[in-house]
């Protein structure tokens, strides 16, 4: 009890009396929280919605059944006749849009007379009679609709309605699946909307208990067609959650920088504390306090910000991760895998963390100023005249540590992925901030050493002042250094990487995209999801006397190696004379292209590649709907469609190893001398009867540029809020500098210093904060960005790209901190004009 | 007035609001101060010789009364005007030195010419460092100095713009007899050969017998004038 007084009395009653300081730390570490929280809710719903309803509908599955691309129907006979008592449920599913609100949704066809006789599917009109209606659909509430009402959708490459013959009333766990927006059809219905006569999408397998699984297994590939296979359930839902664990984790990790950022300021916030107590501390301690007393009061106070930062984070968090979950579904579906934004829900477990986060990382960063307090001096603390604090900063010492930081971060870039994540690279990138924090105070001693005898000349005396000021606190000058420059090279680094990325692309097209026109079908596409066009389209065009040739691409969801991937094949010699694919150095395009007709032989994406470690010469297994199929690498080529790794090779290959003939995106190549818009006219009127979507070669690039920009929003968003933190942190730090100094601050007063000298000053020291935080976090920034270029995002990702410069959009950025940091200044020089310096120096 | 006072202060009163109450701080004090005098205002703690020293050292208005420093009445002028004043003919020296700890010697005695915008302030603070023969410590830190040493850096920053008045409130409060007694000769000399006005708010009674004059203060009221008849 005494303890509380006691906190209540040293820290609380001093906090409270100024709350402008402790409020600004307070919005720190609820912003740096807030932002960790959200992206992992955000990424949870992100992610997690592509669990969706389609794994609900059918009860508890134990296998699954499925192909490259489709069962055929027959299998379903074959394992009916197991004398086994088992439940299979064929499927059918697609993703389609809901044409009058734009929503994106599963289609899923099942076998309706079955689940009806069961009771399974719960609607306003269950008897069997509806099933005479080819149009009838039961959708889930979240779509808004009420029976009777016509669906119009987009499937594939066509519109079609159907009607709403009941809807879902049965709620999903809205924290994975987000509303149901599920459209359920009959299987036969199913078929038909989709093209897919005689064929199944997948088969769920249910196994009653107290059957034996390893038996039941064997039982059932004994009866499975080649090219089928069978495997647990939820393989792809897993699988694919593996496949967006390197992007989360990515995420959460720049997600954590704000939080980084935050910690710099707890110390400074505790740091000013404890000099600011010193006399108090020092009495107490002559009055019986223990040393560890002293200590336990700073790092109660740092719990209590920590407490109440991760409380307020946590409800930030939730407003935070509601703006952010579309931009990551937005990037899931352009990268990875077709995803519709589930629900942002709050849990106790996110409340928890959040609490836990805000504390730990408060009392991580306030343990040294805390042990500080501890070690005061009863005597030393009380003698007045001796106010101000000798800070001990061994900045020699602290260089040699630095040393060996940095040199140990450089030891880590070259050791491999953990389970595929660059834990050896994160692992750099802290020590590389954590070294040329332990850096800065002898780097703010030197730059006071070689400027002090011009800065009075060039600058003026409050540049003086100022530049003296930051040397003679050095800690407190070196952590806020610390917090700004981490925010500000981050920022630099992942500009330098998203501008870097941003240029290859642009390259990787000008060489990719060669056709003048494309073409895929309207319906949802997304990396594991390619709807077909009708190969009659591809004809049509073809037939046009504008175009001279039609590029019919095929690609295909399979997995490999339990991995998501994408198989394509189209005509490889298209690609040699009309494309302009280019290949990883070393590689002969012309050679490999030319071989890659004439048997089992494929392309890999660079991505693939460096997932399966997958190189010229080596052999891949490839699961084909008529069975496993071994193909020989010839190259690796430049691809940043998608992260998922693509194996492509030619159609003369691969076309007679599936059932139908299919395409899903068409190139178009113009005659010489024919105009684009006339020989896009004529496209389009040749496919007016159907729903596909017509980019022309500029187009294209500008949507691919679109998605690319899309993508990394989010990870600007998360650079921004770290400024901001660390901005907001840089005004808390200079409002205390001041209420700290004041007695200094009064004393030029006494001087002849004017409102306006003291106004210059505190500027000044915020300018001269911003400036070196800016030098360092540019070159911090320039190393950080060569880890995350050439070691997390090759580990993470498998992508390789040129070193680019985003010279403008980083002298705008640091510009524009430049300004916010004197901006932050406004406030504290108001505080510092209006002391009364009577009073203070009175005090004093 | 006499037509040479550096500062006058006629019936100057000041008020203090404490908790709703008016608190005076000084009453009714009139009186004009000659250059190259050395005035000692003693009295208890909170009988107002700080206040007077502050009206003084135009760091604050009275509530009532005109305090002139030269031809300038403090309450007819701006914060502006009155930073212009400081800057030229007021030195300010207190109890606890208040050196910038992170400014040399040489740059603690140049400051007042730096805020001033004047020139050559290194040779002018050299030249003061000089006079407090403390010209060999000049590139030294303060946390270097002993506390006499540093009192008189003080007064040679206090002198560096040769100001008219020389404010000093508990010069030697915080040294001891020895150190004290040099500090006190240096303020003499002030006065003496430099013709600064000299205003020390003390509590030593061995100071007063250095000085000119004496005032005593009493709950803010003048309530004895003395002259030792002897100087140190």
């Amino acid at each position: 009890m005494h303890r509380l007084k006691l906190f209540h009395r040293v820290i609380l009653r001093p906090l409270l009396a100024e709350p402008s300081r402790g409020l600004l730390t307070l919005v720190a570490v609820s912003l740096g929280v807030a932002v960790v929280i959200a992206i992992d809710l955000a990424g949870f719903a992100a992610a997690g919605s592509f669990r969706s309803s389609m794994e609900s509908l059918a009860g508890k599955a134990v296998f699954e059944i499925t192909a490259s691309s489709g069962i055929p129907e027959e299998t379903l006979g074959r394992l009916a006749t197991l004398p086994l008592p088992l439940r299979f449920e064929p499927r059918i599913e697609e993703y389609v849009t809901d044409e009058a609100s734009g929503v994106t949704t599963s289609l899923i066809g099942i076998d309706l007379v079955a689940h009806a006789q069961r009771n399974v599917v719960v609607g306003e009109q269950t008897g069997l009679e509806i099933l005479d209606n080819p149009r009838a659909a039961w959708v889930g509430a979240g779509l808004g609709k009420r029976p009777g009402e016509d669906l119009r959708i987009t499937i594939q490459d066509r519109s079609e309605v159907l009607q709403v013959a009941g809807v879902f009333t049965e709620q999903d766990d809205g924290a994975q699946t987000g509303p149901n927006r599920v459209m359920v059809v009959d299987f036969p219905v199913a078929q038909a909307l989709t093209g897919r006569a005689g064929l199944v999408d997948r088969i769920e397998v249910g196994i009653p208990e107290g059957l034996d699984e390893a038996e039941t297994r064997a039982a059932i590939e004994a009866v499975l067609p080649p090219g089928v296979e069978l495997r647990p359930f939820g393989t792809r839902t897993d699988a694919n959650r593996r496949m967006l664990g390197a992007f989360r984790w990515n995420l959460r990790i720049l997600s954590g920088i704000a939080l980084v950022v935050g910690a710099f300021l707890i110390y400074n916030t505790i740091s000013v504390s404890v000099v600011r107590r010193r006399g108090e501390i020092g009495v107490l301690r002559a009055l019986g306090v223990t040393r560890g007393g002293a200590q336990l009061l700073f790092l109660a106070e740092a719990a209590a910000f920590g407490a109440a930062g991760g409380l307020a984070g946590a409800g930030l968090g939730t407003l935070m991760a509601q703006g952010a979950v579309g931009m990551l579904a937005a990037t899931v579906n352009a990268l990875y895998v077709t995803s519709t934004p589930g629900t942002v829900a709050l849990t106790g477990w996110h409340l928890m963390a959040s609490l836990l986060l805000g504390m730990g990382v408060s009392l991580v960063a306030a343990f040294a100023p805390a042990r500080e307090a501890g070690s005061i001096a009863p005597v030393e603390a009380m003698a007045r005249g001796r106010r101000e604090y000798d800070v001990r900063v061994h900045a020699g010492r602290n260089a040699l540590w630095a040393a060996l930081l940095l040199a140990m971060g450089a030891a880590f870039c070259g050791l491999p992925p953990v389970d595929g994540r660059p834990l050896f690279g994160y692992l750099a990138t802290l020590l590389l901030i954590l070294g040329t924090a332990m850096l800065l105070p002898l780097l703010i001693v030197l730059l006071n050493r070689l400027t002090q005898r011009r800065v009075h000349s060039l600058l003026g005396v409050e540049a003086l002042l100022a530049s003296r000021s930051l040397a003679g606190s050095l800690r407190r000058s070196a952590v806020l250094v610390g917090a700004l420059s981490t925010a500000v090279a981050m920022m630099v680094s992942v500009g330098l990487m998203v501008g870097s990325f941003r240029e290859t692309v642009l390259v990787w097209m000008d060489n990719q995209i060669q056709a003048d026109i494309y073409l895929r079908a309207a319906a949802p596409s997304s990396p594991d999801n390619y709807p077909p066009i009708d190969t009659a389209v591809g004809d049509a065009i073809a037939a046009l006397p504008e175009v001279h040739a039609v590029d019919r691409f095929r690609a295909v969801s399979l997995m490999v190696n339990n991995r998501p991937a994408t198989l394509g094949f189209a005509d490889s010699q298209m690609m040699r004379t009309l494309g302009r694919t280019s290949f990883l150095p070393g590689q002969d395009r012309e050679a490999i292209l030319r071989k890659l007709p004439v048997g089992p032989y494929v392309i890999v994406s660079e991505p693939f590649s460096q997932k399966h470690d997958a190189r010229p010469g080596d052999t891949l297994r490839l699961p084909l709907p008529d069975g496993p199929f071994d193909v020989t690498v010839l190259g690796v080529f430049n691809d940043y469609s998608s992260e998922r790794g693509t194996v492509f090779g030619d159609a003369r290959v691969f076309g007679p190893h599936f059932p139908r003939e299919e395409v899903t995106s068409l190139s178009v190549y113009l005659k010489a001398g024919v105009p684009l818009e006339a020989g896009r006219a004529a496209v389009e009127q040749s496919t007016a009867n159907r729903r596909v979507l017509l980019f022309t070669n500029r187009s294209l690039r500008e949507e691919a540029i679109r998605i690319f920009d899309q993508t990394f929003a989010i990870t600007w968003a998360l650079e921004a809020v770290a400024v901001f933190v660390a901005v907001m942190g840089m005004a808390g730090a200079l409002v205390a500098l001041v209420i700290d100094r004041r007695g200094e601050l009064s004393l030029l007063r006494f001087l002849g210093a004017s409102k306006g000298q003291i106004r210059g000053l505190i500027y000044f020291e915020a300018g001269l904060l911003g400036l070196i935080s800016n030098t360092v976090g540019l070159a911090l920034g320039f190393a950080l960005a060569l880890i995350l270029i050439y070691v997390i995002n090759r580990q993470s990702f498998g992508w390789t790209f040129q070193f680019h410069w985003p010279g403008m959009l980083l002298l705008g950025a640091l510009s524009l901190i430049y300004a916010a940091t004197l901006a932050s200044a406004w406030f504290p020089a108001r505080v510092a004009t209006r002391l009364n310096p009577i009073e203070v120096i009175h005090e004093e | 007035m006499s037509s040479m006072a550096i500062l006058r202060m006629d019936r100057v009163s000041k008020h203090y609001r404490s908790n709703g109450v008016d608190v005076p701080a000084l009453r009714h004090f009139s009186r004009d101060f000659e250059p190259g005098e050395f005035v000692a205002l003693v009295g208890r703690s909170g009988c107002g010789k700080t206040t007077l020293l502050n009206l003084a050292g135009a760091m604050d208005f009275p509530s009532s009364g005109e305090v002139w420093i030269g031809d300038q009445m403090t309450s007819a002028l701006d914060d502006a005007g009155l930073t212009r004043l400081r800057r030229t003919r007021i030195g300010f020296i207190f109890q606890f030195f208040q050196l910038l700890p992170t400014l040399s010697v040489a740059e603690n005695v140049e400051l007042p010419l730096l805020l001033a915008g004047a020139g050559d302030a290194r040779t002018k603070a050299l030249d003061r460092l000089e006079w407090v023969e403390m010209a060999d410590f000049a590139h030294r830190m303060p946390h270097q100095l002993s506390g006499g040493q540093m009192q008189r850096v003080a007064i040679a920053r206090a002198l560096v713009h040769s100001p008219r008045l020389l404010l000093a409130d508990e010069p030697i409060g915080n040294l001891d007899t020895t150190t004290g007694n040099l500090v006190l000769n240096l303020l003499r000399r002030a006065a003496s050969e430099r013709g600064a006005t000299v205003l020390m708010a003390t509590h030593s009674p061995e100071s007063t017998s250095i000085v000119d004059t004496v005032i005593r203060l009493r709950d803010g009221v003048v309530e004895e004038v003395n002259h030792p008849a002897c100087t140190v």
